[in-house]
Parts: C-alpha cells; sequence; structure tokens
C-alpha cells in the first residue's frame, strides 16, 4: 500500500471516528449510527488482515474504555470484524456500492451480536429484542450512513488516475 | 510466490488469534485489574475524543433547551393573549350584568355571532341567539351597557338577525343630553376607500341652526317616534359636517359602541320601550371611566384586603353554625333558582 493511500485512509478514519463523537451524540437516535464501525470496515477492507485485526482491537479497547464491565467485548467484536471484513474484500476483490453495504450490514450485526454475547449484559427477550429489531435496523441505518459518507468524501479517500 | 502468501496468510492467522486473545483476556480478568488498563485508555487516546463528545452533547442540550423556552414563551404569549381577551369579555359580561340588574325587566339577553363574511367588511348586521319564542319581534332596539346596537330586522323562533347601526337602513330619532338639540342620527355612508375606519361614524342631522353643539357632547336617543326609548347612548359629538343648507346642521358622532366588540346584547321588549328605561345610560359614566381611577388604586387595595379578613371572620362564624345551616341552604337555593329562572321580559309583580 502506498504512503499516500494510507495517509488518506488514516484521515478517513480519523474522521469517522471524530463523527462518532460528534455526530452521533447529536442526533441521539434509538438505532444510532455506528461511525466507528464504518471507520473500522473502511480501514479493514484497505489493509491486510492482520492490520485490520489489530485496528480493530485497538478501536474495541477505546470503546470498551468507556463501557462498565464489558472490557474486552467490545475489542473481541471489533477483532473478528475488522479481520473477517479485511478477508472477504481479499476473497471478493471488488469496491462497489452494494458490496460496502452488505459489508456494513453484516459487520455492524455481528459487531453487535458478538458484544452483547460476550458482554452478558442482556438476557431473555431484550437480548432477543435488541439482536433481532434494534441491531439489523442499526445495521441498515450504519449502512445507509456509511455509503453516504463514503460516497461524499470520495474524492477525499481515492486516488486520482494518472 | 505462492510461498509468500501462505507465509502471509499464516501470519494473518496468527496475529488475529493473538488480537482475539488479548480481546479475551482482557474480557476475563478482574475487575481490579481491568480498571488501571480502560483508565490508562480514557486518559490517554479517548480524552480528547470525550471531550469532542462532551461539546457535542453540550450542543445538544442546549438547542434542546433553546426549542423549550421557546415554546414555553410561545405558550405564555398564548395564555397572556387569551387572558387579556378572558379579562375583556369578563368585564363586558359584568356591566352588562350591571346593565341588566339595572333594566330588571323588558329585556332578552342574547349572544351576538359576527357572520359576515371577509373581515375587511364593514359589519352591518348581527346574527343574535335570541327569537321570538323569548319574546323578540321586529324593530327591538338591540343595545349593550354602552348604548345603542342596532335594530332587529328578522326573527325566527331560535334566532333574530339585526341590523347595526352602520346599516345603510338604519335610523334612530337622538337629542343632546340636555335635550336642547334634536336630530336624525343616520350612518355616515358617505366614506372614500380609503377612510372606511370613518365608515363606523354616524351623522346627526337635520340639527337646527340655533343649535349648537360642542365636540364631545353626548347623543342619546330621543324616544320620538317610538322605535326607541328615550335616553340610550348613541354616542359622542367628534365634529361638525358643512352643509350646504344653511337652516339645519349636521354633526359626525362616535358611536358608543364598537361592533367588533359586540358578543353579548340585550334586545328590548315593546313593552319596555312604551315604558321607557329612565335614566339607566344618563347616569352611566362612559366605560372608560368605569374603571378605577390609579390614585384610588391603594385605598380599593387597602379596602379589599379589609373586606377579605372579614369574610374570613365570617366563613369561621359560618362554619361553627353549619349545623342549623342544611335548611338556611336549601331556602337559599330555592330563592337562587326561582331568581334564575326569573322571567326578564315581564315587570315584576308589585
Amino acid at each position: 500500500m502506498r504512503s499516500s493511500l494510507v495517509a488518506r485512509t488514516a484521515i478517513m478514519c480519523a474522521l469517522l471516528i471524530v463523527m462518532h463523537y460528534t455526530v452521533r451524540p447529536v442526533l441521539a437516535w434509538r438505532t444510532s449510527i455506528d461511525f466507528l464501525l464504518i471507520a473500522l470496515v473502511f480501514g479493514s477492507v484497505r489493509m491486510r488482515p492482520a492490520a485490520a485485526a489489530v485496528f480493530g482491537l485497538i478501536l474495541g479497547l477505546a470503546t470498551d474504555s468507556l463501557a462498565l464491565g464489558a472490557f474486552g467485548a467490545g475489542a473481541l467484536a471489533a477483532t473478528i470484524v475488522g479481520f473477517a471484513s479485511s478477508w472477504l474484500k481479499a476473497v471478493f476483490f471488488a469496491d462497489n456500492f452494494a458490496l460496502n453495504a452488505m459489508f456494513l450490514v453484516a459487520g455492524k450485526w455481528i459487531f453487535d451480536l458478538v458484544y452483547v454475547l460476550m458482554s452478558r449484559r442482556m438476557h431473555g427477550l431484550e437480548m432477543m429484542s435488541q439482536l433481532l429489531l434494534w441491531s439489523p435496523l442499526a445495521a441498515l441505518v450504519t449502512a445507509v450512513a456509511g455509503v453516504t459518507v463514503i460516497t461524499m468524501l470520495r474524492p477525499l479517500h481515492q486516488e486520482k488516475a494518472a | 510466490m505462492a510461498r509468500a502468501a501462505q507465509l502471509g496468510g499464516r501470519f494473518d492467522t496468527v496475529v488475529f488469534a493473538a488480537c482475539v486473545l488479548v480481546a479475551l483476556v482482557f474480557g476475563g480478568l478482574p475487575e481490579e485489574m481491568r480498571d488501571p488498563v480502560a483508565s490508562a485508555l480514557r486518559r490517554t487516546i479517548v480524552a480528547p475524543l470525550i471531550g469532542m463528545q462532551r461539546g457535542a452533547e453540550r450542543w445538544r442540550t442546549a438547542w434542546i433547551e433553546s426549542e423549550r423556552q421557546t415554546l414555553q414563551l410561545d405558550s405564555a404569549g398564548m395564555f397572556r393573549t387569551k387572558a387579556k381577551s378572558l379579562e375583556m369579555e369578563n368585564d363586558r359580561l359584568r356591566r352588562l350584568l350591571g346593565l341588566g340588574a339595572r333594566l330588571d325587566w323588558g329585556f332578552v339577553p342574547a349572544e351576538a355571532l359576527h357572520t359576515e363574511g371577509r373581515t375587511e367588511d364593514v359589519i352591518t348586521s348581527l346574527t343574535l341567539t335570541a327569537g321570538s319564542s323569548r319574546g323578540v319581534s321586529q324593530y327591538s332596539p338591540v343595545v349593550t351597557v354602552e348604548g345603542v346596537v342596532g335594530l332587529i330586522q328578522t326573527v325566527d323562533p331560535k334566532l333574530s338577525i339585526a341590523i347595526l347601526y352602520s346599516h345603510p337602513d338604519f335610523r334612530v330619532s337622538a337629542m343632546s343630553a340636555d335635550g336642547g338639540a334634536f336630530g336624525i342620527v343616520y350612518p355616515h355612508l358617505d366614506v372614500s376607500a380609503s377612510r372606511m375606519s370613518e365608515r363606523y361614524l354616524l351623522e346627526l342631522r337635520n340639527v337646527p341652526f340655533r343649535s349648537s353643539l360642542a365636540v364631545g357632547t353626548p347623543i342619546y336617543s330621543s324616544g320620538i317616534g317610538g322605535a326607541w326609548p328615550r335616553g340610550v347612548l348613541i354616542g359622542t359629538v367628534v365634529d361638525s359636517i358643512v352643509e350646504t343648507e344653511r337652516w339645519s346642521r349636521t354633526y359626525l358622532v362616535r358611536p358608543a359602541v364598537n361592533p367588533a366588540h359586540v358578543t353579548s346584547v340585550m334586545i328590548l321588549t315593546t313593552q319596555r320601550v312604551g315604558q321607557g328605561v329612565g335614566n339607566i345610560w344618563t347616569n352611566t359614566p362612559p366605560a372608560d371611566t368605569q374603571r378605577r381611577p390609579a390614585a384610588d388604586s391603594a385605598a380599593a387595595v387597602a379596602a379589599d384586603s379589609a373586606l377579605q379578613v372579614a369574610a374570613r371572620r365570617d366563613s369561621v362564624r359560618r362554619s361553627i353554625a353549619r349545623r342549623d345551616s342544611i335548611r338556611r341552604d336549601s331556602i337559599r337555593r330555592d330563592s337562587a333558582r326561582r331568581d334564575s329562572l326569573r322571567d326578564t321580559t315581564r315587570p315584576p309583580p308589585p
């Protein structure tokens, strides 16, 4: 990966992480947009699977530091999603609108699944409603927002044709 | 090449497994070992992000608070407007009740409904919620506590329609307060489109040339012709109109009643018109002067508080004597019911 591409990816990820802590609290939706996951997927598909796993681990640990009693759950979930995104991207080897959206939907839902199971905070009906209702909705919202943001910021992260 | 890819794949898997292991280890650590790590992260890489989140949440809170304050201000403004209109209506109804008490009999109270179309039109008629079933007849005078409103034109059993003094067909014979000048009051129709506010003024015509009226002179119905009783306030002289004929004068009269504010009226019965209304309007000060002057307000407040103290003492006395009050209460209720059912259209029994 060339250094300019690394820098662009890093800027995009930083921008998305900042949006997670600035835009999300302002919107305050019940099914909120997970900009961290967008950053994770966006960065992971442009990295080697090993780097994506480390990126996921760091991102997860950072978010876990604010969640009392669930330390490690987010790190595990983000590691899995980051590694899987990078590995799947290498398999599909395509960068299009639908694939990005699919990665975001699947990534968000798997992240929530791992996080809920690992943190062991929810049980029974509450867990089912979270995993089968709120998580898919949040995944869809995140995918829509992610595709929109990535499309809007395409000039920033895409290299110009020589 | 294939070997390098295989090695890379193995390296990825090993790193991934290591990351998963680290995450699981952190998840499985006891709380006292987890907290220092989490705290270190919070104080280093997460701190600027939390600062941004705090700023965003403050901004959101300020925005919600601002919206809430705007809503509260709007509500307060609406309540104030409503309170003002209620106060005005209350004031009008109180004065109307006062007029009812002074008239005592020979009237039908009714509500006035403004049913005309566009608001910029001159109001010339009103629908009243009392009809022939309550003793209203055609050409019955319609009054408020301020004075002349109009005449009943059409009567149905439950409703009636009155023409206002602004209607082209309206006439009332009039006189000055001292009876020194007589004339006929007409609506002021000759008004240009740019001065439509003057359309509600009245003209006192055919006043003998020898009778000069000063600005501010109150004009009352004279009772001549029998349609109106003598002494109902019509308005006050505001100007004189230059006439081509030199044997009579014409004056511009500002009506005592504003049609836009008429919500409740009294319709005088034929019998009452015949017997007259005495000096009800001639003794009533204009609506503006009925309110207490500001200088008297302190004395009024003191008097009110003295009355409140007396009322409190009275209520204590009443609570002691409550045991014997059931009979008295039923008598009081009976008499109140009789009062409320009293027919205001007929004279009281001698």
